[in-house]
């Protein structure tokens, strides 16, 4: 080893110390930390702390509130993302058809991407005003004929989960379509028309070109939004009464965390247990899905999760 | 046979159009009628939906105010908070990044690949044990502890590494070597002021997130003129506004137009930071 090799070695060591301590000190031992608690009966309010092996986790599992908020949770991201992984192909497809020409695409997009950036409390805040007792949605539907009297809407289990439903589809069909164009973009023009040339029709092409060679973009938003999903907690949180009202039809994962941290002892142990099986439910999903959608077909390039998370991971949405 | 083609291209056009302005629509009723109830009274929104601004956007401001709600000091607040968030995140983002990508040392592919998991790991798993950890160091209810953890924001070090890579630097490296610029220098003076444009990117990502933050701040900050906006919305939902609808649409018209106008300023940059990546490789 030469001098001037370590010195450059020691140089890239330099630049990366503040995110190397940062990562330590804000990163792994905030996990380390809630991992040791999730064996705990730690509270905010008493100063003793017992280790009590798995007691949190049998606790969850014994009662029905856990696998309820489970259950909402992923009910409430299916849901979402079915329609917006839908729109977001549809809309690429047609954006990128040569014969349609579609003006004005790049506004169409950026408009479509706008509630993404909207505050989430702020758009919870909202849909509850425009669908309080009073509010215009009732008005609407009773001048319009639609509802006989007005309706609290917000007392009703389905209407209260399909209002998270949407908004989480508002926020998020915009960001989709950016990602899944983008990817259909970079496909090569001369594929399709070669598949032209051997008078393929326009499904064939979307089915045996288009939708093979985005499997790695679809992957990829795939994960991120599971990823988000089972974190959601604004939107739910602050549409009804901050916890999942009504009768908890739309407590997730995270808000019953947060119900654990903010009880009155601040059960900070039992909270910890919660982020725990949620981090396991999640990666077991997320290998999942990187273990059964990964490319089989020996002639393809091999792509393995690792790559396809390099492609994009700057943001993780719901 | 060219004239029909021609003719179901044009309805497929015509009802695509349909389709988008139907999207345009749901996207954009909620947030006009948030503005515009901002502008009106409680008795005329109570009247009915309407999509035309009124009057008493002043009045509503004042009553607004008039029943303790500090939004100007929540704005300050957030303000102060998301410009800090994104100085932080940028500059030691890319320094990071920097470092992964001009340097050869032991352990790189190991840090590059790091990154890339942690992303993916959802706050849950270290929110509470960060709560802790600040409540031990006597920091919850300080701004250091949303901004401190920024230092490590590994989505924003993955970006600034594509966006590195994507710029030919290594010859203004080696000039600046040859000019007998530090290293730091070398990062100072002459890649920083070239990578403006990816670092405004990467800093109106770090600023919407943070303007946006309600579930940290929410669980750290506890004093009421320490709040930011998104906890002075969520005050807003309580009873003494029950009946004051006009100033809760401006309370929350408010939180969200500068967001608007920063979009409409950078929407290119927006819109392509997140495309980018996604085509790369």
């Amino acid at each position: 080893m030469n001098l001037a090799k370590i010195r450059k070695n020691l140089t890239g060591y330099f630049f990366l110390a503040p995110f190397i301590i940062g990562f330590l000190v804000f990163g792994l031992y905030p996990v380390i930390n809630t991992l040791a608690l999730s064996f705990t009966d730690t509270t905010l309010m008493s100063g003793h702390s017992h280790f009590i092996w798995l007691d949190n986790f049998k606790r969850l599992f014994a009662d029905d509130v856990f696998l309820r908020a489970v259950g909402n949770t992923w009910l409430i991201w299916i849901l979402n993302f079915i329609p917006q992984i839908g729109i977001a192909l549809l809309l690429s497809v047609l954006f990128t058809s040569i014969r349609l020409k579609i003006k004005a695409v790049g506004l169409w997009r950026a408009i479509f991407f706008l509630p993404n950036l909207l505050m989430p409390a702020a758009v919870a805040a909202l849909f509850n005003a425009l669908f309080a007792y009073y509010g215009p949605a009732n008005q609407f539907m009773v001048r319009a004929g639609y509802l006989p009297e007005a309706m609290r809407f917000l007392e009703s289990i389905w209407v209260t989960r399909g209002l998270v439903i949407f908004i989480q589809w508002w926020t998020w069909f915009g960001q989709t379509l950016i990602i899944v164009m983008a990817g259909m973009t970079s496909i090569p023009v001369h594929l399709y028309e070669a598949a032209m040339v051997d008078g393929a029709s326009a499904w064939q092409m979307f089915r045996q070109i288009t939708l093979p060679l985005l499997k790695p973009i679809l992957i990829f938003v795939f994960v991120t939004s599971l990823v988000g999903g089972m974190q959601m907690f604004d939107i739910p949180f602050l549409l009804t009464d901050g916890r999942g009202s009504p009768l908890s039809s739309i407590q997730t994962n995270n808000i019953l965390m947060y119900m654990k941290f903010a009880s009155s002892k601040g059960h900070i142990g039992a909270a910890s247990s919660v982020g725990v099986l949620i981090f396991i439910m999640t990666s077991i999903c997320a290998l999942g899905i990187f273990y059964f959608l990964r490319d089989r077909d020996l002639d393809a390039p091999k792509t393995t999760g690792k790559q396809l998370l390099k492609k994009n991971p700057e943001r993780s949405q719901s | 046979m060219i004239s029909k083609y021609k003719f179901g291209t044009f309805m497929l056009r015509f009802l695509v159009y349909i389709l988008l302005f139907l999207l345009l629509l749901i996207t954009i009723i909620p947030i006009w009628i948030l503005i515009v109830n901002g502008t009106r009274s409680t008795t005329e929104i109570q009247q009915g939906i309407s999509m035309i601004p009124s009057t008493h956007l002043f009045d509503n401001y004042n009553l607004l105010l008039s029943k303790g709600l500090n939004l100007p000091r929540g704005f300050l607040n957030s303000l102060f908070l998301a410009a800090a968030s994104t100085i932080v995140t940028v500059y030691f983002s890319l320094m990071a990044a920097y470092g992964l990508v001009v340097y050869k040392f032991a352990g790189q592919k190991l840090i590059s690949n790091l990154i890339i998991v942690l992303v993916m790991i959802p706050m849950q798993l270290s929110i509470i044990g960060f709560y802790r950890f600040m409540s031990n160091l006597g920091l919850t209810d300080n701004y250091a502890a949303l901004i401190l953890p920024l230092i490590a924001n590994a989505g924003a070090v993955f970006f600034g590494k594509q966006y590195l890579e994507s710029m030919l630097i290594q010859d203004l490296i080696d000039a600046g070597r040859i000019d007998g610029a530090s290293e730091l220098g070398i990062f100072h003076r002459i890649i920083m002021p070239l990578a403006v444009p990816g670092a405004v990117t990467m800093g109106i990502f770090a600023f919407v997130a943070s303007w946006n933050n309600f579930f940290n701040a929410f669980i750290l900050i506890s004093s009421i003129e320490k709040y930011t906006l998104p906890m002075l919305v969520q005050t807003l939902r309580g009873d003494v506004y029950r009946t004051e609808y006009g100033a809760i649409y401006l309370g929350l018209a408010l939180t969200i137009v500068p967001i608007i106008l920063i979009y409409g300023i950078f929407s290119r940059y927006i819109v392509s930071g997140i495309a980018m990546g996604a085509v790369k490789e």
